[in-house]
């Protein structure tokens, strides 16, 4: 396997971190590995359609037996489901929030193991700092909160928005212009770029301190002293490694999160 | 010049600069949806809803019953035991309070027979002492009676040896020892 992670050279003799030419390369891998009827299966299609299996051997090797004493792959499986439904989705939502637990269970996983892609040995890559799939995952959740919306107070949730009865009447009209981008696209926005520029940074730091401290210290012979740059950069790489593994979690948590507050304003906009 | 990329991670080829961004850093590409991986995420997503939502929570649902029956059950074997034991305990309790009980009958009759035991000793005692008593009575009576006469026949015979000497033996023997007999009864019926 060619190990390649994007083109690129690095003077590592006059300078001290070794950045690509175009950021894009960390990112985009959109040469087809195969194509099937047509569709293009790249390497980050591979790894995204890869998320579907990861997460259903998850749930059925997880979930499958049943039993009443769990084993330990077991436990984890069951509070990872526990966790969305009873501290996300019935928290924040409500008893309503049943209803909701397959749709913020599947973000939840979902964002999740495409976030842990970015420390995995062998990918290193987080597929959600593609911003196919945060767009996608906002697009899905701005639709589930405004038909949320629209079934529970039919035309009276835009008129909610932009009139809302619990301000003055002489500020309604801005604060009704105020909440109409912010509730219709502010909210998916924000849901899509938070995710998506967390994922990117944390990309973008790993594999430039991965990069640099491997090219400084593989080229030792010739820079002398000098490669122990590339020893800071590794140490420093193990520090934010750390760092992004919690970003991970805590991301598909805030989106997970933010999906449920944004259902639970539209069930009952007077909270 | 050295390839200072080629490191870790991908299987692919390096991505081909794309026109738009002519090889200048960043750019609108990284902010656009990339059709195949929309596509891609929506197929995946639609996987993980289906499994989530037709198998993953069907099964934790019915995993958390089955635990929920099992505690249930738990605790209602558990409840039927405490109960099966308060009605052993309460059960050992009358067994001890009816054996205390008895014991205490046992006692009171062992008491009881003891006594009749002892007065039945000591009533034969009694008896038996009186017996004595009333024979020891008799003889020493036997033996006065036979002290009486021995003595009243020496005395009687004394009186003849006395009498033969005073009078020499002009009275028959017989005749004097009735004549001494009559007047020893004589003086006996005096005092």
């Amino acid at each position: 396997m060619e190990l390649i992670l994007a083109s690129g050279e690095c003077d590592y003799v006059n300078e001290v971190i070794c950045a690509p030419a175009n950021v894009n390369e960390l990112f985009e891998f959109r040469q087809p590995i195969w194509t099937i009827l047509g569709f293009p299966i790249t390497r980050t299609v591979f790894l995204i359609l890869a998320i579907a299996v990861i997460v259903s051997a998850l749930l059925f090797f997880g979930l499958r037996k049943k039993s009443v004493i769990p084993s330990k792959f077991q436990a984890l499986v069951e509070s990872l489901v526990s966790f969305v439904k009873d501290g996300i989705a019935i928290d924040i939502i409500g008893p309503e929030g049943v209803k909701y637990v397959p749709w913020l269970m599947s973000v939840f996983l979902f964002v999740l193991v495409g976030n842990m892609y970015e420390v995995t040995p062998g990918v290193n890559f987080p597929v959600t700092s593609r911003m196919a799939l945060p767009v996608m995952l906002a697009a899905i959740s701005w639709i589930v909160f405004v038909i949320a919306g629209i079934k529970r107070q039919g035309f009276r949730y835009f008129l909610g928005i932009v009139w809302p009865s619990s301000v003055p009447v002489a500020l309604r009209p801005l604060v009704g212009l105020i909440e109409f981008f912010s509730i219709l696209f502010i909210r998916p926005l924000t849901l899509a770029v938070r995710l998506f520029a967390n994922m990117v940074a944390g990309h973008l730091m790993l594999t430039l301190l991965l990069v640099s401290g491997w090219v400084f210290i593989s080229n030792v012979g010739e820079i002398g002293l000098k490669a122990g740059i590339g020893i800071a950069w590794f140490i420093m790489a193990l520090g934010i490694f750390v760092f992004e593994i919690v970003v991970i979690a805590l991301q598909a948590y805030i989106f997970t999160l933010l999906s449920a507050v944004y259902v639970q304003t539209s069930l009952y906009p007077e909270h | 010049m050295y390839q200072a990329w080629n490191l870790i991670l991908a299987t692919a080829e390096p991505t081909p600069i794309s026109a738009e961004t002519g090889g200048e850093s960043g750019g609108i590409d990284l902010l656009l949806p990339a059709p195949e991986e929309l596509i891609a995420g929506i197929i995946a997503f639609a996987i993980i809803f289906l499994v989530v939502w037709k198998f993953a929570l069907p099964a934790f649902k019915k995993t958390l019953e089955g635990r929920q029956d099992a505690i249930k059950g738990e605790l209602a074997a558990a409840e039927q035991a405490k109960q099966e034991a308060a009605s052993l305990l309460d059960d050992y309790r009358a067994q001890v309070a009816g054996a205390k009980d008895e014991a205490a009958q046992i006692v009171a009759a062992a008491r009881e027979a003891g006594d009749a035991v002892k007065a039945d000793i000591v009533t034969r005692a009694e008896a038996e002492a009186q017996a004595i008593k009333a024979r020891a009575n008799e003889e020493v009576a036997a033996d006065r009676a036979r002290v009486a006469d021995e003595l009243k026949r020496q005395v009687a015979d004394l009186s003849i040896n006395v009498a033969e000497r005073v009078v020499g033996s002009s009275i028959d023997a017989d005749q004097q020892r009735v004549l001494v007999d009559r007047y020893i009864d004589e003086l006996g019926g005096v005092q």
